[in-house]
């Protein structure tokens, strides 16, 4: 009995340990080396020419060169990052603002870091502050938070450090002058892939967002979706079919259920499915590459992902972090501190990528056509989906799941 | 139906073949609570062998002249690695409750929670992440078996069975059904595994009549350990895009569950892991089930009319399923006499 106690003292000891480690690894990430090796992501040859966005195509650096972790020699950090929820590398919107951390920081000299809000998924507005604090305390001399659930955790730390400037991305003004909202007009994004996918020839459509249907990007980016599928239709003459739904990625996740229910839509006829949110894409792509369907990727061009994807609606992420990161240092935040921006096709900030362009049914003019359309206001597509979204279409079926 | 059969397989069969690892842990007289823990480890040392192996370059050149052969070995090789290593891992629940006749309740749930953390350490180390990936590609361009790759045009029909058993599917099924079946026959009608059952009965009477309880009961465990190591690389493989998490949905417990409503029965576990896993599919994907071909969708069609069928009154399904048969059942179902108590000689 003595030595089963003994081992017995051992595994739990050793589960506490591991369970430390993990833990401490996932808050802050303390002793990143900055060792080659440990590279992210080990194919990032398999895209070269990967631009985060159109807006910065221009032959720059690419993001997926720079190291996630960096060691300052002085300890410090000055540009930080908190991730929302979903992973750090979700091939989306965590790592699209990011990319736009590394890049800005790598091009002007800067040191950076990420923080995880500790519990991942079931992060608490605590756990974001604590984040942020850590960041502040870190030696950030600009926080940039990414996703609309910091708000809380926002206004508690911008107000605590009130000379620390915080962009608040996807965010929008909480009334204190060091918080910068941007947010993106998303639904001219989700309208040009739902004209786009249309144009392809699909008629018969999917959406599945995270967020459960309470995330406003991705709302705006459904709604958007489905009014470009409609405008394509009415042009086109057909019906279109959507199945559209919130099921299963209330947490931004990849599961067997999403894939199942994916799967079964792709099964009874579905072509194409917008996959809008993180990490839901890993599911997505396994359903459509064992159904041979299409995917229509999110936030950044994720057609380097899988073969599967057609087109990205695309938001600026990168360039928007890189931009307001800028105004910091050139000492112009408060044009854009204290309010929110939100940055659309005018702004070229949302669209699809047209460097790696392989739909048939619409060439880049046409798309370039479209989206001078938006941006002149001749095409007007609508962001208002809490009253509008459950309105009747004319050639667009929605079936909500 | 042809769609139903699919997923419910997918389901299914990772839930059976963990199910079988208990029992033969369980037969041998050793509980092994660590099936979840076992599942999450083995499927991290499968998905962590495949994408070291995609860095190979024939398996790199095979994914991409369409060398569907030898995907498939790559697969079969994948598991192999997570059973054997799982096996390895389920030495810490023998050794612990062979050989220290420590609690085995307790080792296996020190296990447990071992697992997810040691795997999720890993993961970051390996990573920067929480999710360990493929390298390139995903799960089913690599790995699964769809009437094109077999040779036949994308338009061909193959009739009802063809397209529900030789299309769309993943080698990995197969192979543990066959394993499922083989093992069945070992437990029940070889020397070795009447020798194994009666370790679990009453080891007092294996002893004497010369049989070392000892080793039967390390070999139920380790048996039990590869079985499970494969069950998880087998779930995150078909169901998980290959990927590890440090995370198989419970489906360790879930096989427990499953062990226990099977009466430890290899038959009565095959029934009980299609029926959850015919829920489970059912659940998840209810909209776009038809089940006789018609065209009408009932199931969806219920749920639009009552909105008490809605989409989580079937997410609550199979578990309500699982616990309704459970009641039924249970009164009947009995456990090897001998588990849970760890052996001593002395005790004769």
């Amino acid at each position: 009995m003595k030595n089963s106690k003994k081992f017995l003292a051992l595994a739990l000891a050793l589960v506490m340990v591991f369970g430390l480690v993990a833990c401490t690894d996932g808050k802050t990430n303390p002793t990143a080396p900055a060792d080659p090796t440990e590279k992210v992501d080990p194919t990032p040859d398999a895209n070269p020419t990967e631009a985060a966005d159109p807006t910065d195509a221009p032959a720059g650096p690419n993001a997926d060169d720079i190291d996630d972790n960096m060691t300052s020699e002085d300890g410090k950090y000055q540009v930080a990052f908190i991730t929302d929820v979903g992973q750090l590398k979700d091939k989306s919107f965590n790592q699209g603002t990011f990319d736009g951390v590394k890049l800005y920081a790598a091009a002007n000299g800067k040191s950076y870091k990420y923080y995880q809000p500790a519990n991942g998924d079931q992060a608490t507005d605590d756990d974001r502050y604590d984040a942020m604090k850590a960041a502040v305390e870190g030696g950030a001399e600009v926080v940039v938070c990414a996703g609309f659930m910091q708000e809380a955790a926002l206004k508690k730390a911008a107000a605590e450090f009130p000379e620390v400037p915080f962009v608040f991305i996807d965010g929008y003004p909480i009334g204190l002058d060091n918080v910068a909202g941007i947010s993106f007009q998303e639904e001219q994004s989700g309208y040009l892939a739902g004209y786009a996918a249309v144009k392809e020839g699909f008629t018969k459509l999917g959406f599945t967002g995270g967020g459960g249907g309470t995330n406003p990007a991705c709302c705006r980016f459904g709604y958007g979706f489905v009014q470009g599928a409609n405008a394509a239709a009415a042009e086109l003459g057909v019906n279109v079919q959507i199945n559209y739904s919130w099921e299963y990625g209330a947490a931004f996740q990849a599961s067997p259920e999403l894939q199942s229910m994916v799967s079964g839509w792709y099964e009874t006829g579905t072509e194409v499915v917008f996959a809008c949110g993180g990490s839901m894409f890993q599911s997505v792509v396994a359903a459509a590459s064992a159904n041979d369907g299409a995917v229509i990727g999110v936030d950044v061009d994720q057609s380097f992902e899988s073969e599967t994807v057609i087109t990205s609606a695309m938001k600026g992420l990168s360039s928007a972090v890189q931009w307001a990161v800028a105004k910091v240092y050139d000492g112009t935040f408060s044009d854009i501190g204290g309010q929110g921006t939100s940055l659309g096709a005018k702004d070229d900030a949302v669209g699809l990528p047209t460097a790696t362009w392989s739909l048939k049914g619409m060439n880049v003019d046409d798309y370039n056509a479209l989206l001078a359309k938006i941006v002149d206001g001749s095409v007007s597509i609508d962001a208002d989906y809490e009253a509008n979204f459950g309105q009747t279409y004319s050639n667009v079926t929605v079936t909500v799941i | 139906m042809s769609f139903l059969i699919q997923q419910t397989l997918l389901y299914a069969v990772p839930l059976m073949l963990v199910a079988l690892a208990g029992v033969f842990a369980e037969r041998s007289g050793i509980i092994n609570l660590a099936l979840e823990g076992i599942m999450i480890f083995g499927a991290f040392v499968g998905v962590f062998f495949v994408r070291l192996m995609q860095g190979v370059d024939v398996f790199a050149s095979a994914a991409k002249s369409g060398g569907w052969l030898t995907l498939q070995g790559l697969e079969l090789l994948a598991m192999l690695v997570a059973a054997a290593l799982g096996a390895v891992f389920s030495l810490l629940l023998s050794f612990a409750s062979v050989n220290l006749r420590a609690d085995q309740t307790i080792g296996g749930t020190a296990l447990n929670l071992m697992a997810p953390a040691l795997v999720l350490f890993l993961v970051r180390v390996i990573a920067n992440q929480n999710t360990l990936q493929m390298a390139t590609g995903d799960a089913a361009s690599w790995f699964m078996i769809k009437k094109t790759t077999l040779g036949f045009d994308r338009t061909a029909d193959l009739g009802f069975f063809g397209n529900t058993f030789i299309h769309k599917v993943y080698l990995a099924t197969y192979v543990c059904i066959l394993l499922f079946v083989v093992l069945s026959i070992i437990l029940y009608k070889t020397r070795f595994g009447l020798r194994l059952r009666s370790c679990g009965e009453n080891p007092q009477a294996a002893d004497s009549l010369g049989i070392n309880v000892y080793k039967m009961r390390y070999a139920g465990t380790t048996i039990s350990g590869a079985l499970a190591g494969m069950g998880g690389f087998v779930y995150a493989l078909t169901t998980a895009n290959c990927a590890s998490t440090g995370d198989v949905a419970g489906f360790g417990f879930l096989a427990l569950a499953v062990m226990i409503f099977g009466n430890w029965k290899p038959l009565n576990i095959a029934g009980a892991s299609l029926l959850f896993g015919l829920f489970k599919c059912i659940a998840a994907s209810y909209t776009s089930i038809d089940i006789n071909g018609d065209g009408v969708f009932w199931l969806k069609e219920l749920s639009a009319k009552v909105s008490f069928f809605g989409a989580h009154f079937y997410r609550m399904l199979p578990y309500i399923v699982t616990l309704i048969v459970l009641a039924f059942t249970s009164k009947k179902s009995r456990a090897p006499k001998a588990e849970g108590v760890p052996y001593d000689k002395g005790m004769r």
